[in-house]
């Protein structure tokens, strides 16, 4: 059971992507203080869309991490490192819920105690929707995401050294037991942050359609780092258009199952005309929003469609960064979309809308470049790395 | 730990040992070669039998109209729309293995794809009677079956998923048919070369298209054959999927639920997987193909259903939470009278075969146990048979008006054409097994050791 010695030098990353990593961290943070300074609402929803996000990279990265150990996955084997990097963000997802926690009074009708007294079916709901089982349930979510994040990447970077299969097979338990809290914690953190903020409103699909996303941007983030990283040489030499093409066959997939949820659940609740559902549909339908709402199938299905359709595209490392880059934005967006019709009926759009992206991806780049000052870009122990270098179409 | 003699550093072939090329023909076209045993005959037998009662039935059907089935106001789909969503569900298996698993890349998909694809036909075939018959007189409402110009704004109703139904099975069954037929070609042209008899070697001619195993041939039937796969996989996805529209566009409660996409096609993989590891663990038994469908293949096969089987509980539980989420007193009456009500034996059927049973896959000596993992396959198409009559029939039986409630019995002649569409399937399988050759002969010497060019 011996491993090959894969050669790999270890360097640091360059002092500009520290430099860009504390700029848009710093830039971000001030937007996000000013709109806060100004409009303390409008702040909150935005502070949520940043949540939302932020949670899609790290706990969709932890995903990955675990769906390679259950599949088998040799491909992804040499840059996981890139995953386990990203999943650390969910420290970062910590604090970002800070100022929410202590405002939900803003953002929430349900928290509203006059208002569900009113309403009979606010207050059917009390038992789920209320402040204090609202909380210990998200304390919960954090707690289970940042102990099989230290479980899953405290094992690889013990392989570092050992060697040793053993812990391949450990995370492999650690993976299975990931897998049902993954779709369970995701689901109800969309309900409570987002679906919730229109409490009348439901849909059974409404799970499905955040971690479809969460899927989609998790691997488009990772992609960009990936393809940037292996071409300035920091990973394993030997990666190259074969790995490219799985990661870009990977995006395309999950943008086809992103489309279908997303249309499933429209189409069912269009061509079923109810009006307790309809309307949610409606808001985003008017008073500027429609436009929102026709540029997200472009950017969030037909552009990554047709870019990706092709072999050569997939294979091309330039356009794997652009469209990395894009379907982040992309999915920024949808939570836009999902997120502050609720704030204003007609839509809103401005330098406070700027501040949260910013900062999500400075706090994402500043969390990997930390991670990556401490330990190795490619899990160097990992029994599957040479098959994973190997690895042919 | 059981686990601890796997090298994660090497790949694992897609074979056991080292078989020849050679011995890899003989033992596939062993069955085709020699005469049918007992066993197959007893076999055709029970099957046939079992055709006879569904011939039986479908005839009084005719002959007497659809009066004879249970269904009634306020039931008006039963057995027929269930057995026809059962048996199309069986039929995802076949596509996910061949095309998906294809795409994907999974080497060990050679050896149960060609079988999986034909119980694809074969469950696609079955479906088909039911739509079919319950016209009643199919052969007077053959013109009515077809879409024409709907200037009468009725039948054909181009907004309704019952149509699209039409035109998402007819396109599925002939894409799944090319594409195994495609596959089958290079194999034909083998057993053309092995014939022995005159009229064997006419036929496979005729079916092998001319083939000669020629490069140029080769090149052009793997480029066909990822162009089809690629066509597959969105197909086999709408399907099930617009199969799922037939209830959820509906406003009935219950059946308006936006997670049923999804929902149904994880469930249709479920039972169709199910019904592909059950006829495999005879099939492999019988003819002497442990090597080639190896206990690797069923375990990997468990661990599809344990996923799908995780997938249908989510679907279960989110349903049910919603229900209460919504507020909606008729969404909350829906559910508990599934779980609490006159059909609440078929609901816990169907909660204990699909969600109980197959978690049991967690555990690596029951996925590995063949008569552990036989029985949890037969629990699952138990479930996902009562998963389809669950839903169809509770929130039929019980809708918005207490005064129009009603209840459904199945009459014999419902059981009649059911057991006649099992009998159709096993039969098509049986006699598949016996002229066609049940693993992929040059797709599976593609994975034998040695077969990939080696880069040490």
């Amino acid at each position: 059971m011996s491993t090959t010695q894969v050669p790999y030098q270890r360097k640091d990353l360059p002092a500009s992507v520290t430099a860009f990593g504390a700029g848009a961290t710093a830039a971000g943070a001030a937007i996000v203080a000013l709109t806060f300074m100004f409009d303390h609402s409008r702040g909150l929803y935005n502070n949520i869309i940043g949540l939302s996000v932020l949670a899609s990279v790290a706990v969709g990265a932890l995903f990955y991490v675990a769906l390679e150990y259950l599949a088998g996955a040799v491909w992804s084997t040499p840059f996981r490192r890139v995953m386990e990097f990203l999943s650390a963000t969910v420290f970062a997802l910590v604090v970002v819920a800070l100022p929410l926690m202590a405002n939900l009074h803003e953002v929430f009708h349900w928290t509203h105690m006059e208002a569900v007294a009113k309403d009979p079916i606010l207050a059917g709901k009390s038992p789920y929707l209320n402040i204090q089982f609202f909380t210990i349930r998200n304390i919960a979510f954090a707690v289970l995401w940042i102990f099989f994040y230290a479980m899953l990447t405290r094992f690889s970077r013990k392989q570092d050294t050992t060697r040793d299969q053993k812990y391949t097979r450990i995370n492999i338990r650690f993976s299975t037991a990931f897998m049902p809290v993954f779709a369970l914690t995701t689901t109800f953190f969309a309900i409570d942050w987002i679906m919730s903020l229109e409490p009348h409103w439901f849909s059974t699909i409404f799970g499905v359609y955040y971690f479809s996303g969460t899927f989609l941007c998790a691997l488009a983030v990772a992609t960009f780092i990936i393809v940037s990283l292996n071409e300035r040489g920091y990973l394993v030499a030997g990666l190259g258009k074969d790995h490219y093409y799985s990661l870009g066959t990977l995006l395309f997939v999950f943008t086809n199952f992103w489309a279908y949820i997303a249309f499933s659940q429209f189409m069912l609740i269009w061509y079923a005309n109810v009006p307790e559902e309809t309307y949610w549909f409606i808001a985003r339908w008017k008073n500027g929003w429609e436009y929102v709402s026709l540029a997200l199938i472009f950017m969030k299905f037909l552009v990554p469609y047709f870019v990706l359709l092709s072999q050569p595209s997939k294979m091309d490392g330039r356009k794997l960064k652009f469209i990395g880059i894009w379907i982040f934005l992309a999915h920024t967006v949808d939570m836009y979309w999902l997120i502050m019709p609720n704030f204003s009926r007609s839509l809103v759009l401005g330098w406070q809308e700027l501040g949260f992206p910013l900062l999500i991806a400075g706090l994402i780049t500043l969390t990997f470049v930390f991670k990556a000052r401490k330990e190795n870009l490619v899990p160097i122990g990992d029994p599957k790395l040479q098959r994973g270098i190997d690895f042919k179409i | 730990m059981s686990t601890s003699a796997i090298d994660y550093t090497i790949d694992h072939p897609a074979v056991a040992g080292t078989p020849s090329a050679a011995s890899i023909d003989e033992v596939i076209a062993a069955p085709i070669d020699s005469k049918p045993s007992k066993g197959w005959w007893i076999g055709l037998a029970i099957t046939g039998s079992m055709l006879g009662v569904g011939i039986l039935s479908i005839s009084w059907l005719f002959y007497k109209g659809t009066g004879v089935w249970g269904v009634n106001q306020p039931v008006g789909w039963g057995f027929d729309i269930v057995n026809f969503v059962f048996w199309v569900g069986i039929g995802h298996a076949g596509t996910l293995i061949s095309a998906i698993l294809f795409l994907l890349r999974q080497k060990w998909r050679t050896g149960i794809a060609r079988f999986a694809e034909a119980m694809t036909i074969f469950a696609v075939m079955c479906a088909l009677i039911f739509p079919l018959i319950h016209t009643g007189r199919p052969w007077l409402a053959a013109v009515y079956l077809f879409p024409y110009p709907n200037q009468h704004g009725l039948w054909v109703n181009f907004t309704s998923p019952l149509l699209w139904d039409v035109f998402a099975v007819s396109t599925y069954f002939t894409v799944s048919f090319v594409f195994w037929y495609i596959g089958l070609i290079p194999d034909f042209a083998m057993l053309r070369d092995r014939a022995t008899t005159k009229f064997k070697k006419i036929a496979y001619s005729i079916f092998s298209l001319g083939w000669r195993h020629s490069n140029r041939h080769w090149q052009h039937y793997e480029k066909a054959y990822l162009i089809l796969a690629g066509f597959s996989t969105p197909l086999v996805l709408s399907v099930h999927t617009i199969v799922s529209f037939d209830f959820a566009v509906s406003v009935i409660p219950g059946w308006h639920t936006t997670i049923f996409p999804p929902y149904f096609v994880a469930g249709a993989v479920f039972s169709g997987f199910a019904m592909v590891q059950n006829v495999l663990i005879v099939t492999r038994k019988y003819f002497n193909l442990e090597h080639i469908i190896t206990i690797n293949h069923l375990e990997n096969m468990n661990k599809v259903i344990v996923l799908t089987g995780s997938i249908v509980g989510y679907a279960y539980a989110m349903e049910f939470f919603i229900a209460w989420y919504s507020g909606n007193p008729l969404e909350q009456f829906v559910f508990l009278n599934r779980a609490l009500g006159p059909y609440a034996w078929a609901y816990w059927t169907m909660v204990t075969c699909n969600v109980v049973f197959p978690q049991l896959f967690w555990i690596k000596k029951v996925r590995t146990n063949i008569i552990g993992m036989f029985i949890i396959g037969v629990f699952v198409n138990v479930g996902m048979w009562f998963e389809r009559f669950v839903i169809v029939v509770t929130s039929l039986s019980r809708d918005f008006l207490p005064s129009s409630w009603g209840h459904y019995v199945p009459t014999a002649v419902d059981f009649g054409v059911f057991i006649g569409s099992i009998g159709l399937f096993f039969t098509l399988v049986l006699l598949f097994v016996r002229v066609l050759p049940v693993v992929s002969m040059s797709e599976i010497k593609a994975v034998l050791p040695g077969a990939q060019p080696s880069r040490h």
